[in-house]
């Protein structure tokens, strides 16, 4: 009987195991899922901040009356830089992706106006060179935005798995934290300026 | 021994594995039981029990110790194979890989990924995902997965940085070799029943801490570990002798494969020549030992080794070897690029500490020259191919095979090429490949795919659409394999959209051909891996004679595809059906097209992809003969023949011009 018993307490000590395990990996790997997803943001992110510098380049002999529109491009797209690379290190980090956020929804709003101001140069317009940047701009924006929803689909799948039980039980004592979505606001109708012909 | 017969073999090497399996747990319940009667008899003895309670106490102590060794043994193994059910990327990410971006800019990863892509299209497989072990400075590499669709490479920091092209070609051939010769299973099967028995000593040492006076328990706790070992032992040896075989199958096969002795030979070179050879850090190597290209753990007596001694493989393909490494110079490593100040307004604050080199990129960002010379031209399907070398093709690419990749790889536009290599352009690419040639047809698909999805998508497939165009069709396949790992990499809820998209397209035009079936089968039963992964077929057939109707659909639907007139397809089914029928002992029935349309093929193709191999390759033997009957492989043809042997798990490489 002791021996039944002791191999019951072995049955139990392994599915105890088991689980712990189970739900560990499981962490690990909707962890690693998200990070993973920040990685495809990274890279197109990346591009788009390589692609604004040649864009400001091509537009500053149009719009040499437009400085303060370009240096404000130029002063959100280095925000958004080093937000970015803070970001990359830490995917999900609260205060990163925060920082994150808020320094692509600047830099998405002030991109608006810039497009916006284009719209008022026809030279600009006509130029191909400008066209294709802005082109591309806008498919690589595309881009981040689906990375994005990626993204905080494997944030949300990691923080629920987090949050239910059992496997919140684990979440604690091994330290997962939660994971911060990646939200970028659009940049309001109303702030983009009136465009004088 | 064809790309079947290796399969079959792999089979067999399962079943042997088993019962060597089998045999080792029979084995390890008698010691258990052993270990129990001296620790416990022990006890009784003092206690000073009689005899007669003495045998009856003995019987139940063989039940239990059988039942709880079995238990043990048996919830471990299953949970094990339960977590790699996820295939390959569950191994990978065991041994902290890191996932690379398909869509990656930088040097080395974009080496990485140019040739495992290059192989692929060779072989005529999905793109595998691709990992990097970036904690691991030595030189090695694995492949682990079910099958094709859900197989994963991951190779070592050291292997990506220390290895030149052609060596690193090497290496990733061997991989595929694995993966075509179909060990990869193998390979799962064996981590899953190693791990079981490793069970048995983790409760040993949960036992061995349990406290108490005259408590028999730690005693016994420390017998379990003890016994584990052993058990663990034993296991390794299968391992050993299981992997040391199919190392030198892999290393011949990759040598076939690249022509290229010396580039497999040098990486094997080097790996002599560093201090860190191909060992690896990680403690969880020991479970995937049997996986790595060369040996990963610290060296073993020779009945555990999972790898031939390094000299003995690099005489193999170099007979001139005299046993000297030579000393490796590393070749210089591109050093964190610190670019130059942005330009533009330049007063502005300094650009923060890592931004990305921006000026690398002016250049591209400009439109690209007029090209002097016109683009190579894309390879073209040739009108004859032998019926022979199709099915000898299968599992087994040639060099031309390669050389057709390297040629697509330049002949593809850039737009498209990156735009299969993001998760959001892949999806665009697949969805453009559906658009009507019709203007006003398209732009109604266009509107139905903005409902379908999101209008990212809309917007992306309109702009890729021009240069999608102009892709033949036979490239279009190869560039679908290519899209594969980015669109793995697609949320589930963004998958399901992808779903409903592509559905929505082939139903736009009210009727579907057989390209949109195609695509729809291969992209469509890799994500499922991904996204399903409790979707896997199970052999279920040993014999032909089930099969016989299924068999008709498919002979009878490649005898459509490739004749117009309705005799010259009969004849041409006729030309197939005769070998099949006579292996089958059955007539094979021609069907008219209503009873072989899409929708019987899918079903059919789903039947035979549950038959063992031997079944799978003398009906693609059969198809091949209707479709040369008249002795010319069509499009249309080429097209069927990749999707049958594709849903039949069969990696066949492109046609090449003959």
């Amino acid at each position: 009987m002791l021996l039944l018993s002791c191999g019951f307490i072995g049955l139990v000590a392994v599915l105890l195991i088991v689980f712990i395990i189970g739900g560990y990996n499981s962490l690990v790997t909707l962890r690693n899922r998200y990070k993973n997803a920040y990685s495809q943001i990274d890279v197109q992110l990346k591009r788009r901040y390589d692609l604004i510098p040649n864009l400001v380049e091509s537009a500053k002999g149009y719009l040499a009356h437009e400085r303060g529109t370009l240096e404000a491009v130029i002063a959100a797209r280095n925000t958004a830089v080093t937000a970015n690379t803070r970001a990359a290190q830490n995917p999900g980090d609260s205060s990163a992706m925060k920082e994150i956020s808020s320094a692509e929804s600047a830099l998405s709003g002030v991109m608006g106006r810039l497009f916006a101001l284009a719209e008022s140069y026809p030279d600009l317009k006509a130029n191909t060179t400008m066209l294709n940047l802005m082109e591309e701009l806008t498919s690589t924006e595309n881009k981040v935005s689906f990375a994005r929803q990626a993204y905080n689909d494997s944030v949300m799948a990691y923080n629920t798995r987090r949050e239910v039980f059992p496997t919140n039980l684990i979440a604690g004592p091994f330290n997962f934290g939660p994971a911060e979505l990646f939200v970028i606001e659009k940049p309001e109708q109303k702030d983009a300026p009136k465009v004088s012909f | 021994m064809d790309f079947f017969e290796r399969q079959d073999k792999a089979r067999r090497h399962t079943a042997f594995l088993v019962f060597y399996f089998v045999v080792a747990v029979v084995l390890l319940i008698g010691a258990v039981y052993l270990a129990v009667l001296l620790v416990f008899g022990g006890f009784q003895l003092k206690n000073g029990a009689d005899e007669t309670a003495a045998s009856w106490s003995q019987a139940s102590m063989f039940l239990g110790t059988t039942v709880a060794t079995l238990g043990v043994i048996g919830t471990g193994s299953f949970f094990k194979t339960l977590s790699l059910a996820r295939g390959g990327r569950a191994v990978a990410e065991l041994l902290d890989g890191r996932l690379v971006n398909p869509n990656s800019t930088d040097a080395q990863e974009r080496k990485l990924l140019n040739v495992v892509e290059e192989m692929a299209i060779a072989s005529g497989v999905p793109v595998p995902q691709v990992y990097v072990m970036d904690g691991e400075p030595g030189i090695n590499a694995f492949a682990a997965g079910h099958s094709a669709s859900d197989a994963a490479i991951s190779v070592t920091r050291g292997a990506m940085t220390m290895l030149t092209r052609d060596e690193l070609q090497g290496v990733i051939a061997h991989e595929f070799s694995h993966l075509l010769n179909g060990d990869m299973k193998l390979n799962l099967r064996l981590m899953g029943l190693i791990f079981g028995i490793l069970c048995l000593t983790v409760i040993g040492r949960v036992l061995i801490r349990t406290r108490g006076r005259k408590n028999p328990l730690p005693l016994l706790g420390l017998a379990l570990i003890i016994i584990g070992w052993v058990g663990v032992l034993f296991g390794r040896l299968i391992q050993a002798a299981v992997s040391r075989e199919r190392e030198f199958l892999a290393d011949a096969s990759a040598v076939q494969f690249t022509r290229n002795p010396s580039g497999l030979a040098n990486a094997l070179k080097k790996i002599g020549g560093i201090t860190e050879g191909s060992q690896l850090q990680s403690d969880r190597a020991e479970e995937a030992s049997h996986l790595f290209f060369a040996n990963g753990l610290k060296s073993r007596f020779f009945g555990f080794a999972t790898h031939p001694p390094l000299a003995e493989r690099i005489k193999a393909l170099d007979p001139s070897f005299d046993g000297n490494y030579p000393s490796v110079v590393l070749p210089d490593l591109p050093a964190t690029v610190i670019p130059p100040p942005m330009p533009g307004v330049s007063h502005l604050a300094p650009p923060p500490p890592p931004p990305p080199p921006p000026l690398a990129l002016v250049a591209a960002a400009q439109p690209p020259p007029l090209p002097v010379v016109g683009p190579p031209p894309l390879p073209t399907a040739p009108a004859i191919i032998a019926q022979q070398t199709i099915v000898a093709d299968i599992g087994k690419p040639r060099t031309e095979h390669l050389q057709y990749a390297v040629d697509l790889h330049q002949a593809v536009p850039p737009t498209i090429q990156t735009a299969a290599r993001d998760p959001l352009g892949a999806h665009a690419m697949v969805c453009a490949f559906l658009l009507a040639e019709d203007a006003a047809a398209r732009e109604k698909q266009l509107d139905e795919l903005g409902r379908a999805t999101v209008e990212a998508v809309r917007d992306e497939t309109r702009r890729i659409w021009p240069d999608v165009q102009g892709i033949p069709p036979q490239a279009r396949i190869p560039l679908v394999d290519l899209a594969l790992p980015a669109l793995r990499r697609l949320s589930p809820s963004q998958f399901e959209q992808f779903r409903s998209a592509v559905n929505t397209l082939i139903a736009s035009d009210e009727q579907t051909d057989l390209f949109e079936f195609m695509l729809q089968k291969l992209v469509m039963r890799h994500l499922d891996t991904r996204f399903y992964p409790e979707r896997r077929p199970v052999t279920q057939f040993y014999d032909l004679r089930p099969l016989v109707r299924d068999a008709g659909i498919l002979l009878s639907a490649t005898a459509y595809a490739g004749a117009d007139d309705p005799a010259q397809a009969q004849a041409a089914f006729a030309k197939g059906a005769e070998s099949l029928g006579h292996i089958a002992r059955a007539e094979i029935p021609w069907l008219p097209p209503t009873e072989c349309d899409l929708k019987h093929l899918d079903a059919a193709l789903d039947r035979f992809a549950q038959s063992v191999p031997q079944i799978k390759k003398n009906v693609l033997t059969a198809c091949a003969e209707t479709v040369s009957a008249d002795n010319m492989i069509q499009q249309r043809e080429a097209e069927i023949l990749r999707a049958i042997a594709d849903a039949l798990d069969c990696p066949l490489p492109p046609f090449l011009q003959s």
